[in-house]
C-alpha cells in the first residue's frame, strides 16, 4: 500500500489525538463496527461449534483486559506492565473463592477486580514516585514477582500444576459448557464497553487526559493529579481483575505459565495497535489481535517474533492506530 | 483595602538548589499587581508556590487572609485562585471546548458552566469560531487566549498570568493585554502578572515587584518603577 504523504505526514506528528468533531466520527464508525460485531455475536452460538465459542469467550476477557490497560495508558498516559499479574489475581480470587464457598459468578467476578483493584492501588502510589520508564520497570517487576508467587505458592495456586476449579453458576444455573457461559460473558464484556464509553466522555475521562497530556497544566486547572494517577492505576487493575474472574464463566483451569509477561506484552499490542487513547480503538485492536494470537497458537515457535513485527510496523506505520483509519475525515 | 493574598517569608526549592528565598508580597483586592525579573529569577516558581504545584519549604501564604499553604492544587483552585500556566500548557489533544469545560471541572452548576462558555466566546471571538477545533493545532496567540479562558472557567478571584507576552508578536502581546486588562476592569479580577517584557506590564498594574535571584530587590508603584532611572536602567533596557 502506497501512503498518501500528508496523511502520513499527520499521523506521524500527532502520535495521540483524541476527541473533538474528528475524534466522535471515528468513535461512530468504531461504534458500528462494535454493533456490527455485536450482531455476529449474538447469532454465534447458533451456528457454530463449541471451540469457536471458546474462542469468542477468550476475545471478549482480552477486551476487557485491553479497555483497563487502555484506562492507564491510552487515557491517563501512565505506564503499566503488569497487568497479567492483576488477570491473574482476578482469575485465581474467583476461581478459590468458587472452590471454598460456590458463590455466584457476580460475586466471585467483583472479588477478583476488588483484589486486583487494591493492588492497582498499591501500584499506583507507586507512580506517584516514578515516571515512564522507572515506571515500566517497576510495574514489569511486580508482574514478574506475582508470577513467581502464582508458581510457588502451590498450596493455594496449585503451583506448576495449575488450578482446576468448579463450574461458576449464576441464579442457580451452572455453566457446564463455552455456549452456557456465552451469553453471561457476553454481556458483562458489554458493560464493561459501556462503562468505558462513559468514562471516556465523562469528566474523570478529561481529567485522565489531562494528566496525560500535562500534569503541570491539570494542577493549574484544579484536578487533582495524584488522585487521578493512583486511580487510573486501580480501575485498571479492577478490569483486569474482573476479565480475570469472567474468565472463570468458562474456563475450569488456570496455569501460572500464562499469567507471564507475555500475556501483558499480548495486551499492550492490542491497545498499541488498536489506537493508543481510543476506546473503540482498545476494543477492535483485542479481537484482531486475539484472533490473530489464537490463529498462531499453531506454530508457536513463530509466535513471539510476528507480534514482535506487527507491533514495530505499527509503531513505524501506524501509531495511532488502525482506527485512525476510519472516519478520519 | 483588603489583601486577597499575602506571601510572608516564603522560601521553596528544587532539591538542594534554593529557588526563592524569604519572598514577602501582596496583591490587594481588584488591583493588578507586575512579578517582574530576569529568567530563573523565580517569578514562576512563585505562582507555581502560590498554586501548590510547588511546595513553600518556610513561610506561609495566606488567601483571604486564611493559610492556603498546605493546600493541594485542587483546593487552591476551589478557593478561587487560577493560575495561566507559562509555555502554552493547553491540552493539545484535546478541542477548544473540551479545554473549557475542564477549566470548569470543580464546579457542578451546569447552567452557569455553559453561560460562561458563552461569555468565553464574547471575550475572545476568536476561540468561538474554533470550538471544535484541536487546541493543539491552533496558533500560539489562540493558544494563550484559550489557557485565559480556561483559567477564568474556574471562576477565579485571583487570575495568575505566567508570562503572557512570550513568543507572541508586538501586536499579539497588545491585543492580550488588552483583553486582559478589559477582564480586570468589567469582571472585577485581581491579577498577579509574571512578565520579561516589563515595559508592558508596568504600564498595565498599580504595583509591582521585581525579583532577583529568588528575593525581591525592588518594589513600588508600577508608574514610579517605570520613570526610576536605576530601574529603567536595570530591567527595562532603556
Amino acid at each position: 500500500m502506497i501512503m498518501n504523504p500528508i496523511t502520513n505526514r499527520q499521523v506521524l506528528d500527532l502520535p495521540i489525538r483524541e476527541s473533538g468533531a474528528k475524534n466522535r466520527n471515528r468513535i461512530i464508525s468504531g461504534g458500528a463496527l462494535v454493533v456490527a460485531l455485536a450482531v455476529l455475536t449474538v447469532v454465534l452460538p447458533f451456528v457454530t461449534s463449541g471451540y469457536v465459542i471458546y474462542i469468542a469467550n477468550l476475545l471478549l476477557v482480552f477486551t476487557v483486559l485491553s479497555l483497563g490497560m487502555h484506562i492507564v495508558i491510552g487515557e491517563a498516559g501512565q505506564f503499566s506492565l503488569s497487568h497479567a499479574a492483576f488477570y491473574g489475581l482476578g482469575i485465581y480470587t474467583a476461581g478459590l473463592l468458587n472452590n471454598a464457598f460456590g458463590l455466584p459468578l457476580i460475586l466471585n467476578i467483583i472479588a477478583g477486580g476488588l483484589v486486583a483493584g487494591l493492588c492497582g492501588l498499591a501500584i499506583g502510589f507507586l507512580s506517584l514516585r516514578m515516571r515512564d520508564i522507572y515506571l515500566a520497570l517497576s510495574t514489569f517487576a511486580f508482574g514478574e514477582a506475582m508470577q513467581w508467587i502464582f508458581l510457588n505458592w502451590t498450596p493455594v495456586t496449585g503451583g506448576p500444576n495449575g488450578l482446576n476449579f468448579q463450574p461458576a453458576h449464576l441464579f442457580g444455573f451452572t455453566f457446564l459448557s463455552d455456549k452456557a457461559a456465552y451469553p453471561v460473558v457476553l454481556i458483562l464484556a458489554l458493560v464493561f464497553v459501556a462503562a468505558t464509553f462513559v468514562i471516556h466522555f465523562s469528566t474523570l475521562g478529561r481529567s485522565f487526559r489531562a494528566v496525560r497530556e500535562s500534569e503541570i497544566a491539570a494542577a493549574a486547572v484544579g484536578i487533582d493529579v495524584k488522585r487521578v494517577k493512583i486511580f487510573a492505576f486501580a480501575l485498571s487493575a479492577f478490569y483486569a481483575g474482573a476479565a480475570g474472574g469472567l474468565f472463570t464463566t468458562f474456563s475450569t483451569f488456570i496455569h501460572p505459565e500464562s499469567l507471564g509477561f507475555h500475556t501483558t506484552i499480548l495486551v499492550l499490542t492490542m491497545v498499541v495497535v488498536g489506537g493508543i487513547g481510543s476506546v473503540s480503538g482498545a476494543i477492535g485492536g483485542a479481537i484482531v489481535f486475539g484472533l490473530i494470537s489464537e490463529l498462531l497458537r499453531q506454530v508457536p515457535s513463530y509466535q513471539e517474533v510476528i507480534y514482535g513485527g506487527i507491533l514495530i510496523l505499527f509503531m513505524m506505520y501506524l501509531p495511532r492506530g488502525i482506527f485512525s483509519l476510519i472516519g478520519r475525515r | 483595602m483588603a489583601d486577597l493574598i499575602e506571601l510572608v517569608e516564603v522560601s521553596a526549592s528544587y532539591g538542594r538548589i534554593e529557588a526563592l528565598s524569604g519572598v514577602s508580597l501582596k496583591v490587594s483586592e481588584g488591583k493588578v499587581v507586575a512579578l517582574l525579573g530576569a529568567n530563573g529569577a523565580g517569578k514562576s516558581t512563585t505562582l507555581n508556590v502560590i498554586s501548590g504545584i510547588v511546595p513553600a519549604t518556610k513561610g506561609d501564604i495566606r488567601f483571604r487572609g486564611k493559610s492556603i499553604r498546605r493546600l493541594g492544587s485542587d483546593k487552591i483552585v476551589g478557593a478561587g485562585i487560577s493560575q495561566v500556566p507559562e509555555g502554552r500548557e493547553v491540552f493539545r489533544d484535546m478541542s477548544v471546548h473540551e479545554n473549557l469545560l475542564i477549566g470548569a471541572q470543580l464546579r457542578n452548576d451546569r447552567a452557569g458552566i455553559e453561560r460562561d462558555i458563552e461569555i468565553m466566546a464574547g471575550h475572545f471571538p476568536v476561540l468561538s469560531k474554533r470550538f471544535k477545533q484541536m487546541a493543539g493545532t491552533m496558533s500560539g496567540g489562540e493558544q494563550q487566549m484559550l489557557l485565559i479562558a480556561r483559567a477564568l472557567m474556574a471562576r477565579p478571584k485571583l487570575l495568575m498570568l505566567d508570562e503572557p507576552s512570550l513568543g507572541l508578536s508586538p501586536l499579539l502581546v497588545q491585543q492580550i493585554f488588552d483583553i486582559i486588562v478589559k477582564l480586570h476592569r468589567e469582571e472585577k479580577l485581581t491579577l498577579l502578572i509574571v512578565e520579561q517584557n516589563a515595559a508592558v506590564a508596568l504600564a498595565v498594574s498599580d504595583y509591582a515587584y521585581i525579583l532577583e535571584n529568588g528575593e525581591i530587590a525592588v518594589e513600588g508603584r508600577s508608574a514610579d518603577l517605570a520613570h526610576d532611572d536605576s530601574v529603567r536602567n536595570a530591567y527595562l533596557g532603556t
